[in-house]
């Protein structure tokens, strides 16, 4: 039945147009940033490796598909949320507006299958997105800049990554980065749970990453001390796979955390929806 | 199941929002075979009860038993044979009429084939707007495709909320003839609930008639609803000796209650003087007469009320 | 300024010791040496140790071309330090210089002539430059430069003859200093604190090497000049 009922979901969120605001978005965002890379790339990959063009000579197509994807990724990991929220934030919330939770729950469903089939639809959505992600910015940015090594400068190191040993590094980055965008799906989601109309988790799952973000970006001690418990702190962690070498550790604490919150979030939705009573 | 079986079987259902007690202690039963009459003034609890009846709204406290099985522990199995449609008809606007029976179709717990989701569609019309997004259907139109997903899986137990409600009056009659005929042909239980008294007199055998989320009155249309006989509160010196007289009289139906100096007797209008002249001539000393108020009168007063 | 001032300070220290061994000859000689390459084409490897710079070994070809074009040419990414891909004895004795004899030294089993030398004219960063040359072989086997803003570093060489029978290097080592100027600032924004705390650990300039290992040199082949003609620094 679960399985039933995702593809249900899943037709109801691909049938939604709202659900191609994020693929419009990246589809025409990513181009532009290839664009802008076009024009401007060379001078702000000349600016991060000033330094280093002080003492030497580099040789080699730095300015390729890999870093291009590297960059894009890091620039949109922290606005990819809306789209996902946008779209996550309307799975429980429209079904109040336009009145289906009627049609929907007087069904041999249960609500516990209706919320599993929700996250799961959810997070699908949330894959596809950062799969369209990677392939816009990776297949795209390879077809028009071309391959090289890819220069990743870290806070402690410069690292210049083989040609050969990039693109298992990408997958594992876009995978770590659909499970740190599921969180905030999941998020959505609870958000959606509580109220009837969609605008209001839209808004609130923003505020919660901005905030923790500001949270996050704050050096004082107290802050300093609930870091590690803020979700946000994960998102860019996708980076590790761009480390060397790797450090697992990190990596398996982060994906705990992430997947922490994810249950954490899917069961106080399950227990907010059993217990909700639904009038609209 | 025998004719006398209990389909619907409510005890003590309460309902309490945050500060409105909205559903209070109600007892109903609705039996198979029933075109029940569910009837109230808007914010009577009606809309609260079905959707208690459907789990969409847990209740404070009280029993729901539908095909003698409860509520609580037994929701899927029972929905399997109950078909609704609960206040508006809403769908899935961005999806066509059928898309959406399909959807409903897979979730209903009965296998619907593609066949009966067509013959719904005829039965209610929409064959050839079948493709069109539900976005683009009158009020009309959604109406009948609610009906038409109600009857999807082939329920034994159909619950309809209002289901005339913003229809002309030829979609109203078409609506109530195929209740009707659901009752009559296919034998189903159905339960209605209305506002409209003159709605529930046309097509129901029982009925019960809520207020405030209490029950007002509950039994057959037919003997509920008779406009002839009439109830008069008679007020007389010696009760005694007037029951006893009014006993003998061919006018008087049925002697309901006596308290105090009155007694409560249900006659027919025309009869009235008679039965004073009556009293009167055999010495009793008759100081009030009055015709109480019929249901149907109670109702329009309850109903203007809250409008 | 400094210039000037070390140049009167050496002159009065080096130039009354210094009469024995006149260094311009000897220099003249490394000149000359080296100018009868006209063109040379090698391939290079590159192993780059660096404390921030974490990368595999390299490979690329150099072309040469007298009196002063140079060519890296690379399938991938490549660094070499500035003054590896055009250390010729030429840059810095083409132009004026004021050179002094500072002793004899033995390196690797060779008797070298130290020689120190300051260069008069602009267009270098070097301020003083100390020349180890083997004077058998008018070859020079070590160097250590003084360079503003970046600090000192040197050259360590080995030389091979080769098929055609000239000496060129087999090898450098450049040793210099680094420190985290060269990493990009401000650019990962989304640091941790633990990152943070390496970098004040070595905010202190240490040392880094390149090593370049030259093999397969192809001498006064004749290289056509379109080969220098795509931009040094391939974007």
């Amino acid at each position: 039945m679960i399985f039933t009922l995702t593809k249900i979901e899943l037709l109801k969120i691909f049938r939604k147009w709202r659900t191609y605001i994020g693929f419009i978005a990246i589809g025409l965002l990513v181009p532009l940033l290839h664009l802008a890379m076009y024009l401007e790339g060379q001078r702000s990959l000349e600016l991060v490796t000033r330094g280093l063009r002080d003492s030497f000579i580099l040789v080699g197509n730095l300015l390729n598909g890999y870093w291009i994807s590297y960059i894009i990724l890091n620039a949109l990991t922290i606005h990819i949320p809306f789209l996902i929220a946008l779209v996550a934030a309307d799975l429980l919330a429209g079904e109040a507006t336009a009145g289906t939770y009627r049609l929907l729950i007087t069904r041999t469903v249960s609500r516990m299958q209706i919320v599993t089939s929700k996250f799961i639809a959810g997070i699908i959505y949330t894959i596809s997105l950062v799969l369209f992600l990677a392939i816009m910015s990776l297949l795209v940015g390879l077809l028009i800049f071309g391959t090289g090594e890819l220069i990743v400068m870290r806070p402690d190191a410069i690292i210049v990554f083989e040609k050969t040993d990039i693109i298992w590094r990408f997958i594992l980055a876009y995978s770590f980065a659909s499970l740190s965008m599921s969180v905030v799906c999941s998020l959505a989601i609870l958000f959606s749970s509580l109220v009837e109309n969609a605008i209001g988790p839209i808004v609130s799952t923003m505020a919660v990453i901005i905030i923790f973000v500001i949270i996050s970006a704050f050096d004082v001690e107290i802050l300093k001390a609930i870091r590690p418990y803020l979700f946000t702190n994960y998102i860019l962690n996708w980076r590790e796979f761009f480390g060397n070498p790797l450090d697992t550790g990190e990596i398996i604490k982060a994906v705990t955390v992430l997947c922490a919150h994810i249950l954490v979030f899917f069961t106080a939705t399950l227990w907010i929806f059993q217990k909700k009573d639904i009038l609209s | 199941m025998l004719s006398t079986d209990i389909v619907i079987e409510i005890s003590r259902l309460t309902k309490q929002f945050k500060d409105v007690l909205a559903v209070d202690k109600l007892d109903l039963n609705v039996f198979k075979g029933d075109v029940f009459g569910f009837l109230g003034p808007n914010g009577a609890g009606k809309s609260t009860t079905i959707r208690m009846i459907l789990s969409l709204i847990s209740p404070s406290s009280g029993s729901i038993k539908i095909f003698d099985k409860d509520l609580l522990t037994s929701r899927r199995e029972i929905l399997k044979n109950v078909g609704a449609i609960v206040e508006k008809p809403d769908f899935y606007n961005y999806i066509s009429a059928q898309k959406n029976l399909e959807i409903l179709a897979k979730i209903s717990g009965k296998e619907v084939t593609g066949k009966r989701i067509t013959e719904l569609l005829e039965l209610v019309g929409l064959q050839n707007r079948a493709g069109s997004k539900v976005k683009t259907y009158s009020h009309g139109m959604k109406q009948r495709l609610g009906i038409a997903q109600a009857l999807l899986h082939n329920p034994e137990l159909i619950i309809l909320d209002e289901p005339t409600t913003g229809l002309d009056p030829q979609g109203v009659k078409e609506i109530r003839d195929l209740i009707i005929r659901l009752s009559k042909e296919e034998n189903k239980t159905i339960f209605l609930s209305s506002h409209i008294l003159s709605e529930i007199e046309i097509i129901a055998n029982r009925m019960i008639i809520i207020n405030k989320g209490t029950k007002i009155v509950e039994g057959e249309v037919g003997k509920l609803l008779n406009p002839n006989v009439l109830k008069v509160s008679i007020e007389v010196d010696n009760t005694e000796t007037a029951v006893n007289l009014l006993q003998t009289t061919v006018w008087v139906k049925n002697i309901e209650s006596v308290s105090g100096k009155n007694i409560n007797i249900t006659l027919e209008q025309n009869d009235i003087p008679s039965v004073n002249k009556y009293l009167v001539e055999n010495g009793l000393n008759v100081s009030a007469l009055v015709p109480v108020r019929s249901l149907e009168d109670y109702f329009l007063s309850i109903t203007s009320n809250t409008r | 300024m400094i210039k000037y001032i070390i140049t009167i300070l050496l002159t009065f220290s080096f130039n009354y010791f210094s009469q024995v061994n006149k260094p311009e000859p000897i220099l003249e000689k490394v000149k000359e040496e080296f100018n009868k390459i006209e063109d040379y084409q090698v391939d290079v490897k590159i192993k780059v140790d660096i404390f921030f710079l974490k990368m595999s070994d390299r490979e690329a070809i150099i072309y040469y071309k007298r009196p002063d074009k140079f060519h890296i040419k690379s399938e991938g990414f490549a660094l070499l330090p500035k003054e590896g891909l055009n250390f010729s004895p030429l840059e810095l004795l083409n132009s004026k210089y004021t050179a002094f004899y500072e002793k004899e030294d033995t390196i690797k089993g060779i008797i070298t002539a130290v020689i120190k030398v300051i260069p008069l004219e602009g267009g270098t960063d070097i301020i003083l430059s100390t020349l180890w040359i083997d004077t058998k072989r008018n070859l020079i086997m070590k160097v250590e430069s003084s360079r503003k803003p970046s600090g000192n570093f040197s050259i360590d060489l080995d030389y091979l003859k080769t098929s055609e029978g000239y000496f060129l290097p087999s090898s450098m080592m450049f040793t210099f200093s680094v420190d985290r100027s060269m990493l990009p600032k401000g650019f990962d924004i989304g640091n941790d604190s633990e990152s943070v705390k390496t970098s004040t650990d070595s905010k202190k300039p240490k040392n880094g090497t390149v090593y370049l290992e030259y093999s397969n040199y192809k001498v006064n082949k004749g290289i056509s000049d379109e080969v220098f003609d795509e931009k040094l620094d391939k974007k």
